[in-house]
């Protein structure tokens, strides 16, 4: 376990390293930030200085290289148009994303599973058949067309949830979420729910093909034989043995809920990283691109460890050094 | 008939009952206290008013700030935190102060504020308010009331630069990004104080009583950033926001067609415009129909440029392409602003004589030429430029339309590198001669002039009018001088004038707002028709 960890922390560092290569120069390419930034009565010399301030007058390399110096002692730059450090934006916007991906994610698993189970143990039923045919639905409509269609009836034409926003907060450990309080929650509701539409469907459509996988399978039936209760069965030997898939899709899925709620969070003006993301492209605003860049890297390092802890747990087989 | 009431229709007529009386609930819920939510189309990045001079910044610091100057909807100047001025020499400017003003933490206001603020924008490292301070050598106070600003050349614009500049407390002139951020220094005598902000997300302020001018409608306001079109329009029809800015015109329909809503319309003071490289001999862009070289470039004959303004149908542009959300412009500024000149006369529509025109000029079959424009930066900007060329195409111009993005486009059409190009300058000034500098002037790195001359215009007799103007700081001298600009660059057709763009805000029935000139949304000036 330890020395997988490591091993890991080692195999992320040079991912990150890379990262920090190609994101530098690619955003280099796409364009001139004082160009944007500047107010366009500036003069050449006010324009030279801007320039310096940013450390822009810099050949590449050396500018590469100062980025790197900095991030050994844990500065990842400070932005152009906050003028802040881009770590701390970055966090600061975390805890509204994270909120809303996890609940997200509670509602699809909430869903998504004992739907997927009963489809899967009962294929014939009409009700099994409307549930596959909406989980249809929910993985082929665009997220940006439910979102606006959301807030079209629930809140413009029968008022009951707010359009935008993340309501009151209260702080927590020094974070404001928002999940804990009345008003927060009607807020993070809507959201939650578009963001959790597409996952739903597919925590569903995969629980049902496990379950048709798993019950035909010797060892069900050999269960069944020795007498044990149907619940037993279906609880522990197939649910258990569906997990698998389930938890790796769900945990790479959920890096996604993360890293790219963009659309969601736009439409419900939800105050997280995804905005934060959209308007430091548009301003080409370079420290908080590549520090939003190497902020998810390490996001997917950290889940696809966290999956590999998962299958030990669920299965015995699989030993986290078990391929050294 | 008798008529039983089971228990299930009783449900379902309580439901219905509560559905159809759902949304008016909210709205009359909002009449009765003073709340104000507006949705900015644009996200505001800092509270700290010098750090970086961009709209929406210096729109969402006039709401804690005031500066010495009041900057009017039509760009005039009004006494604000100074009661009055005077010229005391070319390079000397007094300026008497306001006495009994406090700020928003009960100190009060004097001349030390002033040196410290107008100081403080001037050398913070980012720079952003250089082109306001650049040539403000000193500040100086003979008294705590009275405040003398030494300029390094005489500068005729330094009001319209102190109005940009806003004034914070002197015990807050040595706070940074973070103190102004988090509320500790963004102390202001403006209208509303301080209560709350979130970056990206909301700024939230209270009404200040004792505001010198008097006290907003409003006890509460909150400005929230939602630069999603449809985000912005649903939560206005929703009954979240009261007034949302850049109201969508695929919205216009609904917000109109209701009594609960309306659209409230203003023109801005930003001048859309095409401009044409006029000095290449062969241009980049510019072809013969089959694809060879011409002999000389067509653009440099002011009847090619007449003819190819007389193709566009710029009402019909405005009416149709923008949905009203531009209106047609012959000329830097509309009528009542600064320099503007009745001896501009208007090109109208003519496909006709743009053809004959054409063919006198010695192109009867046209050529061949391509466009390029932003995407996204303007209103309808790559819509335009399309319809522009199917206009073009009908007098025998075959015009191929090119957009890009921003970040792309900006450097390579200042820099001259297109042959036609959608181009555009936002007259804060609300005068000629800022735009006419920028755009119009022969381009000179050292004098900072025509940097954005991305067509290589060079007039002499711009040129001398121009420093002329820029020098001279009677405003009777120089509103003729400033005049016989717009007369030259619009009658030989320097550039051709397309529209201003329209301010369009969407608001609820009950809210009363004058739109401004350089399109800022100033929740002092919106009024509660319910008070």
């Amino acid at each position: 376990m330890v020395t997988s960890l490591i091993r890991r922390t080692f195999q992320a560092l040079i991912v990150l390293f890379a990262m920090t290569a190609i994101v530098f120069v690619g955003v280099n390419v796409i364009g001139n930030p004082v160009d944007i930034l500047i107010n366009p009565d500036a003069n050449a010399a006010e324009k030279a200085r801007v320039i310096a301030h940013f450390g822009l007058d810099k050949p590449l390399w050396e500018q590469y290289l100062r980025f790197l110096g900095g991030i050994v002692q844990g500065d990842f730059g400070t932005s152009f148009v906050y003028n802040k450090p881009a770590l701390g934006l970055i966090l600061e916007r975390m805890p509204a994303t994270l909120e809303l991906a996890f609940t997200a994610l509670f509602i699809a698993l909430a869903v998504g599973l004992p739907l997927g189970l009963y489809a899967g143990l009962y294929p014939n039923r009409v009700s099994s058949k409307v549930i596959m045919s909406g989980s249809i639905l929910g993985f082929s409509l665009p997220t940006f067309w439910v979102g606006l269609m959301l807030v079209l009836v629930f809140s413009v034409e029968l008022g009951w949830l707010p359009s935008n926003g993340r309501g009151d907060t209260v702080e927590l450990f020094g974070v404001r979420w928002s999940f804990l309080t009345g008003d927060g929650l009607r807020h993070l509701l809507l959201p939650a729910f578009n963001l959790a539409l597409f996952k739903t469907s597919l925590v569903l459509r995969l629980t049902r093909a496990g379950v048709q996988e798993v019950l035909p399978q010797e060892y069900v039936k050999f269960a069944r034989a020795k007498g044990l209760t149907e619940r037993r069965v279906i609880f522990v030997h197939v649910l258990k043995n569906l997990m698998i898939p389930v938890i790796t899709i769900v945990g790479l899925e959920f890096g996604s809920l993360i890293a790219f709620s963009v659309v969601t969070e736009s439409i419900f003006a939800w105050p997280g990283m995804g905005k934060l993301i959209i308007d430091s492209i548009n301003l080409l605003d370079r420290p908080v691109i590549v520090a939003y860049l190497m902020m998810m890297v390490v996001l997917f390092v950290v889940l696809n460890f966290v999956i590999e802890i998962c299958y030990t747990l669920l299965d015995p087989r699989v030993r986290l050094n078990a391929r050294d | 008939m008798p008529i039983t009431i089971t228990r299930r229709t009783l449900n379902r007529t309580a439901l219905a009952l509560l559905l159809s009386t759902a949304i008016p609930a909210a709205a009359i819920a909002d009449d009765g206290d003073q709340k104000l939510a507006i949705g900015m189309s644009t996200t505001f990045t800092t509270l700290d008013p010098h750090e970086a001079s961009s709209a929406p910044n210096n729109a969402a610091s006039r709401h804690i700030f005031d500066s010495l100057i009041n900057r009017g909807g039509a760009a005039e100047n009004q006494p604000q935190l100074a009661t009055e001025w005077k010229v005391l020499d070319p390079t000397h400017w007094q300026f008497t102060l306001r006495e009994g003003v406090k700020f928003h933490d009960g100190t009060a206001f004097d001349a030390e504020d002033v040196i410290a603020s107008l100081l403080r924008a001037r050398d913070l490292p980012s720079q952003s308010f250089a082109s306001y301070t650049r040539n403000i050598t000193n500040v100086t106070a003979p008294d705590p009331f009275t405040v003398v600003v030494e300029t390094s050349v005489p500068d005729p614009m330094i009001l319209n630069s102190l109005s940009r500049i806003r004034i914070i407390s002197a015990d807050h002139a040595k706070d940074g990004v973070a103190e102004f951020d988090d509320g500790s220094a963004a102390v202001g005598t403006g209208p509303f104080k301080f209560v709350s902000y979130a970056p990206g997300d909301r700024l939230v302020v209270e009404r200040n009583d004792d505001y010198f001018a008097g006290a907003a409608d409003w006890s509460d306001v909150t400005l929230r950033m939602i630069p999603d079109d449809g985000a912005r329009l649903a939560a206005l029809l929703s009954g979240d926001l009261d007034l949302i800015e850049t109201l969508p015109a695929e919205g216009m329909e609904r917000v109109e067609s209701s009594k609960d809503y309306k659209a409230i319309w203003g023109q801005s003071t930003r001048l859309v415009f095409l401009g044409m490289d006029v000095s290449k001999d062969q241009s980049p862009f510019v072809k013969a129909k089959d694809g060879s070289e011409l002999d000389k470039n067509p653009l440099k004959d002011e009847r090619v440029r007449r003819a190819m303004l007389m193709a566009m149908n710029r009402p019909a542009i405005v009416d149709r392409v923008m949905q009203k959300n531009g209106t047609v412009a012959d000329q830097y500024v509309a009528e009542g602003y600064f320099g503007h000149s009745d001896d501009v006369k208007r090109v109208d529509y003519d496909p006709e004589g743009a053809k004959a025109l054409l063919a006198e000029a010695g192109y009867p079959d046209g050529f061949k030429l391509t466009l390029h424009g932003p995407a996204g930066r303007y209103v309808k900007d790559s819509e335009v430029l399309q319809a522009i060329g199917q206009m073009l195409a009908r007098i025998g111009i075959d015009a191929s339309v090119e957009v890009m993005p921003w970040s792309m486009y900006s450097d390579a059409y200042s820099e001259g590198q297109f042959s036609v190009f959608f181009a555009s300058w936002g007259v804060n000034t609300g005068e000629v001669s800022n735009p006419a500098i920028a755009t119009v002037a022969t381009r000179n790195d050292e004098k900072g002039t025509g940097r954005y001359n991305g067509g290589g215009i060079n007039d002499t007799e711009i040129d001398a009018l121009l420093d002329q103007a820029t020098s001279t700081l009677e405003e009777a001298e120089r509103e003729p001088l400033l005049k016989q600009v717009s007369d030259l660059t619009f009658n030989k057709l320097w550039i051709l004038p397309l529209h201003y763009e329209n301010v369009v805000l969407g608001a609820r029935a009950g809210i009363d707002y004058t739109p401004r000139g350089d399109k800022y949304t100033l929740a002092y000036d919106v009024k509660n028709a319910a008070k």
